[in-house]
């Protein structure tokens, strides 16, 4: 065995110059506005769709160190929190860049380790001030206002989208049901939009109600974007309509909380606020977790009756329920467990339906040879047959033997973890009994509870006590059935009173859009969850970024002045020369981790399309610095702005309702920690200086690679 | 048909280290660990090239099991500071760096391995009596009921590993929760023996550090579902507990060679799971409470024993057998067969707790010395840093309960010792040289190759292109940056030495550490009490690895310098 060893620090740093090239393939996610991408694989011809960082990193070939490390920093991210993958990824290139500008620059390494992490620590305490508290926001849930403003959604295509009559532009999409393929972001300046944010050129006001009051304009532009696109670009973050107010009833007050001359009185009790204001534009799958929260509100209640326990939004117990190649119309949420089946069993649903049930559930696998894990076949026994008497197969036996069970408890309906045997499924359909394999375990954990089943590992250990009772299964016909039949599957919904489990079905109409889809909806719940987990959330749309920014400069600037700092990390209670000359440099590093804020908010406003080109964004967003500098206090500028944006300054001509432009928020944790985990690892490959490869590794490096390496 | 071929005769080297190549391999090793060396070193990404996991770190355990190197000599080096640190954990860098420095010096020299072995033999006497003589200077005693000390101790090594990538708080943090989980395994009421407990660090991998916790007792972790499962916990005085290293699974693993032939009227499964049973009848009727299994527990065999309340946890894993044992006081059962009442343990209670994503079954003992440390960081590279660094933050304190002192870190030690060296070979060279056959030029010969080597090492610290500098008066190791103004105020432009211990404002004469100074007595006036008193953050080193280290450094490069031959066989 060798060694191969490589310096990778020379004079450019080759670990920080891929880190920031993987970024910038991610750049476009950044923003609530993302454009998708195709992946093809040069080899096979096979492509995919995909709309987010992890699924990018997914599909990138990353088998290089430091591609490895983003990529399990990515996932570390997307594991825990399923939000903020895309700012760690921009975040991870802007500040490779920033640290290989120190490194030029001249800084020692060790300090632009120190002064970074301490100017991140620095940030993370200033944008405190821009946490708003988040008061009992269930207290009026069962007030009749919801996500889309109306109670039922059976009524409507798609109420979310609901519009007046007078302009009809969303019905006509809603029906077009074919995604386009994705256009870029340029040719969509001409849609009515309207940033809520600070980050606006204002000259683009009149245009747009200029061209709102002309519905064959928006129709058309409208209609070269594809679903998605609308859908986001109708109601983003940064990109907002005026005509809004069809779609957020505001409580009576809400407009005096906000108009509210004091800027520090932010604070959101109300769940469809908080809602809205965390859906970063993705509205039909905020509108998803919205109901999602109010059957699992209502379940509860339920449930506990006169108890008061405070209610737990629970993510673990939300299921969805893919079905492509139904418009995406049809997206909906609904108390129980939703599946789809095989179309062979629809007799037997018919038959099922409409009665109370006994129901086992299987936690492994339901076939003969399946064995609990740890369990160690002996592979040296024989088995002979003492008798010539003709036997069935041993599988006949077993099969028999589990019908035996399940009629002798009289259960109907077995859910199952794992595999199911074919033959088991169809002798089962014959005697009246549905078998359904591969149940998620959330949901074997959630039917355990209301049914009062006991999850068991073999039919052998079923006996009275395990079998529950009371589930109704039924056909899941909220989809009509011409759609349906059309793709050719069956759908069933499994209910029990007082289960605390809530299916989430995501339509489709194209198969590619599928996953992105469902990780939408999780991206959505998470955001609320950890919103609500925490009680807290940042005021979002770019605000805490740049309180960051400026934040920073004004660092990097008293660092010039005075130079009594205290030092951070290792450093502060270290001898070495690098102590006292931190001060020295603290400006120089502050200010390239500043430039790498800047980078990012000029991104967002150009993916947000509100400036035609990325210089543009970032001297608009230096203006709106400057301003913030000149006010002396960064975080009451930023205060000022949100409430003069809420008090209705963009009050338009077309309506006589006032505009309420709804707040926009960030969950706090899951976005410091995509921070700290971009600069961590932005750290650890600025101090590597070589790559040591163990084993045979290095023998499929090429001539040309082997350059530069040294062996032992 | 066999055939015989002729062995390939065994290939001879003389002299190995004169050649080439193996300096070369050398340097390039020697590059890797000093470029690590120190809590401003140099990371590196260890990995197999092909798509293995990445490894970033500096630590000496991780980077010598992972260098697979050839050539007998290195391999040598390599597996003694392997042996190093598998024994004392710290200070495996030091000891490397040092054996490098002293091969590389002492060839230099030019004098004949025999020469060159006795006289370092006689250095390292007189360092290691000086380390342990009362007068020395660069030793702090470390007194139990002022934890300052370990704290610092503790704190230096956590700070000596960048790749851990924690902030001041979290050093804070960590450290701290080192210290409190070591005084945890410390026996109240220790008698004549005194018999350490154990930590054990659980991983919560993806939180962030300061989340990090510590608890007595064990927690074991399980999935959500198995926690349900077993809640509500019964409350009660004490749990009686049967741990059981025996696999029930019910399979027949051994079952021998040749082969079983059973009919088919038979189930050999179903008599073991009957077996499984009847044993658990047993423990339900001796009322034990809660059973662990290291490995599987059969479903039938759990189902039984949940529906008579008692609590089973199966999987628990080979490494927390004998905390278990510790805390249950029992040891683990390993057969099936009869089980007599005595073999139950006891634990004090029992509680589920959720910490992250992570569910446990926490295991709170009677009076135990085991707890166990929850270590959290939020990317997988930093928390395997992290963990190693607190098991050798955990083992050095274990080391300094025995041999209650501390070395000065920061290369003052170094430094301050070379310093001795010097002054004291210039002064009264016969005390060494009294009985050997050598002159007094080949002692100043290796003597300065001894001291170099060591203050080498302590330069080793420095990577950013500083300038290191050691003081005329303590021998303590100072540190400025480059192309300093050739007529400097040094007090102004130095602040403190290495360990932290002096300032520059108290009259003190630098030199440049790389330049020939006059040999000087260090002084060796250490204000134990002041010295822990005032300087709150003090660099400190363990002193039994640093000083085993020294001894396996001079050790292996006597070994490796005397080699002249070596016999390869080829076949």
């Amino acid at each position: 065995m060798v060694m191969a060893c490589r310096v990778i620090n020379k004079r450019r740093h080759m670990g920080l110059q891929q880190l920031s090239s993987f970024a910038g393939t991610g750049r476009t996610f950044l923003g609530p506005l993302k454009s998708s991408k195709f992946i093809i694989d040069a080899e096979c011809h096979e492509s995919v769709l995909i709309s987010s960082t992890v699924r990018l990193l997914e599909s990138l070939d990353l088998t290089s160190a430091v591609g490895q490390l983003l990529n399990e920093a990515v996932q570390a991210q997307n594991n825990t929190y399923k939000t903020g993958t895309s700012t760690l990824l921009f975040l991870v290139g802007a500040w490779s860049s920033a640290a290989e500008e120190c490194l030029h620059l001249g800084v020692p390494i060790s300090l632009i380790v120190s002064a970074m992490s301490e100017g991140l620590t620095s940030c993370i305490e200033e944008v405190v001030s821009l946490q708003v508290p988040i008061h009992n926001v269930f207290d009026h849930i069962d007030s009749t206002k919801t996500f889309s403003g109306l109670e039922t959604f059976s009524g409507s295509l798609c109420p979310f989208l609901q519009i007046p009559s007078d302009t009809g532009l969303q019905k006509e999409h809603d029906l077009k049901d074919v995604a386009s393929p994705s256009l870029t972001i340029y040719n969509l300046s001409g849609i009515p939009v309207k940033s809520p944010k600070l980050f606006r050129p204002q000259a683009e006001v009149e245009a747009d109600k200029n061209t709102l009051q002309n519905p064959q304009t928006l129709k058309n532009s409208l209609l070269t974007g594809n679903h998605y696109r609308k859908s986001i670009l109708i109601h983003s973050r940064h990109f907002n309509r005026m005509d809004n107010n069809q779609w957020i009833n505001k409580p009576d007050g809400f407009l005096e909380q906000h108009g509210a001359a004091s800027p520090h009185t932010y604070r959101c009790n109300d769940l469809v606020e908080l809602e809205m204001g965390l859906s970063h534009g993705d509205h039909n799958s905020m509108k998803l977790v919205d109901e999602a929260v109010r059957l699992q509100y209502q379940n509860a209640s339920m449930r506990q009756g006169s108890c008061t326990m405070p209610f737990r939004f629970d993510v673990s117990r939300l299921f969805t329920c893919c079905l492509p190649g139904v418009p995406e119309t049809f997206s909906c949420v609904c108390p129980g467990f939703v599946t789809v089946v095989s179309i062979s069993n629809s007799a037997l649903i018919r038959e099922l339906q409409n009665q109370p049930l006994r129901i086992i559930l299987i936690e492994g696998d339901l076939t003969e040879y399946y064995r609990h894990l740890g369990f160690n076949k002996a592979t040296n026994i024989n088995t002979v047959l003492e008798s010539m008497k003709v036997q069935d197969s041993s599988e006949e036996l077993w099969t028999n033997y589990v019908l035996q069970v399940l009629i002798k408890f009289n259960v109907n309906l077995v859910l199952v973890q794992g595999n199911v045997s074919e033959h088991l499924i169809e002798k089962c359909i014959h005697n009246k009994r549905l078998v359904l394999g591969a149940v998620n375990s959330s949901v074997m954990q959630a039917f355990a509870e209301a049914s009062g089943a006991v999850q068991v590992t073999y039919i052998t250990q079923v006996n009275e006590t395990c079998v529950g009772s009371g589930v109704y299964v039924t056909f899941w016909r909220s989809i009509p059935s011409d759609v349906m039949d059309r793709i050719n599957i069956i759908t069933i919904v499994i209910k029990i009173e007082g289960i605390n489990l809530v299916t989430v079905v995501l339509t489709s109409p194209v198969t590619a859009q599928m996953q992105s889809k469902e990780d939408r909806f999780w991206t959505c719940a998470s955001r609320l969850y950890y919103a609500l987990k925490e009680q807290q959330v940042f005021l979002g749309g770019g605000a805490v970024e740049f309180l960051c920014l400026s934040h920073l400069q004004i660092l990097a600037e008293q660092s010039l002045s005075k130079r009594n700092h205290v030092c951070s990390g290792w450093l502060h209670n270290t001898s070495s020369w690098l102590a006292s000359s931190l001060a020295l440099y603290r400006s120089t590093v502050l200010k390239c981790l500043a430039n790498g804020w800047h980078k990012y908010l000029s991104t967002l406003v150009y993916n947000t399309a509100n400036c035609s080109s990325e210089f543009e964004a970032s001297t608009f967003i230096q203006q709106h610095l400057q301003n913030a500098t000149d006010s002396g206090s960064p975080s009451s500028y930023i205060l000022n702005e949100y409430s003069k944006l809420n008090s209705g300054i963009f009050n338009s001509g077309i309506s006589n309702k006032l505009e309420q432009i709804p707040s926009i928020y960030d969950v706090v944790i899951p976005k410091i920690e995509a921070w700290r985990r971009a600069l961590d690892l932005v750290l650890l490959v600025l101090q590597t200086d070589s790559e040591i490869i163990t084993g045979l590794g290095h023998t499929r490096l090429n001539s040309q690679e082997t350059e530069g390496f040294l062996f032992l | 048909m066999s055939r015989l071929e002729a062995k390939k005769p065994s290939l001879c080297k003389s002299e190995p280290l004169t050649s080439e190549r193996v300096r070369a391999t050398l340097c390039v090793l020697k590059g890797i660990l000093t470029s690590s060396y120190g809590p401003s070193g140099r990371l590196k990404q260890v990995h197999n090239g092909l798509g293995g996991c990445v490894c970033t770190t500096s630590h000496s355990s991780a980077l010598l099991s992972n260098l697979p190197v050839t050539h007998p000599i290195l391999k040598i080096l390599t597996t003694s500071m392997q042996n190093h640190v598998s024994c004392f954990s710290d200070c495996g860098l030091f000891t490397a760096i040092l054996c490098c420095n002293l091969i590389e010096n002492l060839q230099r020299t030019g004098l004949t391995p025999t020469t060159v072995i006795k006289l370092n033999q006689q250095l390292l006497h007189l360092c290691t009596s000086y380390l342990k003589s009362e007068s020395c200077g660069c030793r702090i005693l470390v007194d139990f009921s002022r934890p300052q000390t370990l704290l610092c101790l503790v704190r230096s090594i956590v700070t000596s590993k960048p790749a851990s990538m924690l902030t001041r708080e979290e050093t804070d943090h960590i450290s701290a929760l080192v210290l409190r989980a070591f005084l945890l395994t410390i026996p109240d009421n220790a008698k004549d023996h005194l018999i350490l407990g154990k930590s054990i660090i659980v991983p919560s991998k993806g939180q962030r550090v300061l989340d990090s916790s510590v608890f007595p007792g064990i927690l074991l972790e399980m999935s959500e579902v198995q926690l349900m499962k077993i809640l509500p916990i019964k409350k009660s005085d004490a749990f009686k507990v049967a741990l059981f290293c025996a696999s029930l699974s019910g399979d027949l693993s051994d079952t021998g060679e040749g082969t079983v032939v059973v009919s088919s009227r038979v189930s050999l499964e179903n008599a073991a799971l009957e077996q499984l049973l009847n044993l658990g009848r047993q423990l339900v009727s001796d009322h034990v409470d809660l059973v662990m299994c290291q490995k599987v527990i059969h479903p039938s065999l759990k189902q039984f024993l949940s529906m008579h309340r008692v609590i089973a946890v199966d999987r628990v894993g080979v490494a927390l057998m004998e905390p278990l044992s510790k805390v249950t006081g029992t040891p683990p059962i390993g057969s099936l067969g009869s089980i007599s009442p005595s073999s139950y343990g006891r634990v004090k209670d029992l509680c589920p707790a959720k910490f992250g994503f992570k569910h446990f079954l926490h295991l709170i003992p009677n009076e135990a010395t085991i707890c166990s440390l929850l270590l959290c960081s939020r990317n997988d590279t930093a928390w395997d840093e992290l963990k190693l660094t607190c098991q050798t933050a955990l083992h050095a304190l274990q080391l300094t309960i025995k041999e209650p002192s501390v070395l000065l870190g920061g290369g003052c030690t170094e430094t301050h010792l070379a310093a001795y060296i010097r002054h004291k070979i210039c002064n009264e060279p016969e005390s060494i040289l009294k009985d050997d056959g050598c002159t007094e030029t080949e002692l100043q010969l290796i003597t300065e190759a001894f001291c170099s080597a060591l203050e080498s090492v302590a330069g080793s610290l420095e990577h950013d292109g500083g300038e290191v500098l050691t003081d005329m008066k303590y021998g303590h190791f100072w540190s400025t940056q480059a192309e300093s103004p050739s007529v400097v105020n040094w007090p102004d432009l130095l602040s403190r030495c290495g360990c932290g211990l002096y300032n520059s404002q108290e009259e003190l004469h630098w030199s440049f550490l790389k330049t020939t100074r006059h040999p000087f007595a260090p002084q060796t006036c250490l204000p134990h009490e002041e010295a822990t008193g005032s300087a709150n953050n003090l660099t400190l080193d363990c002193f039994t690895a640093k000083l085993s280290g020294l001894q396996v450094a001079v050790e292996t490069a006597n070994l490796i310098l005397d080699l002249s031959y070596i016999i390869e066989d080829k076949n």
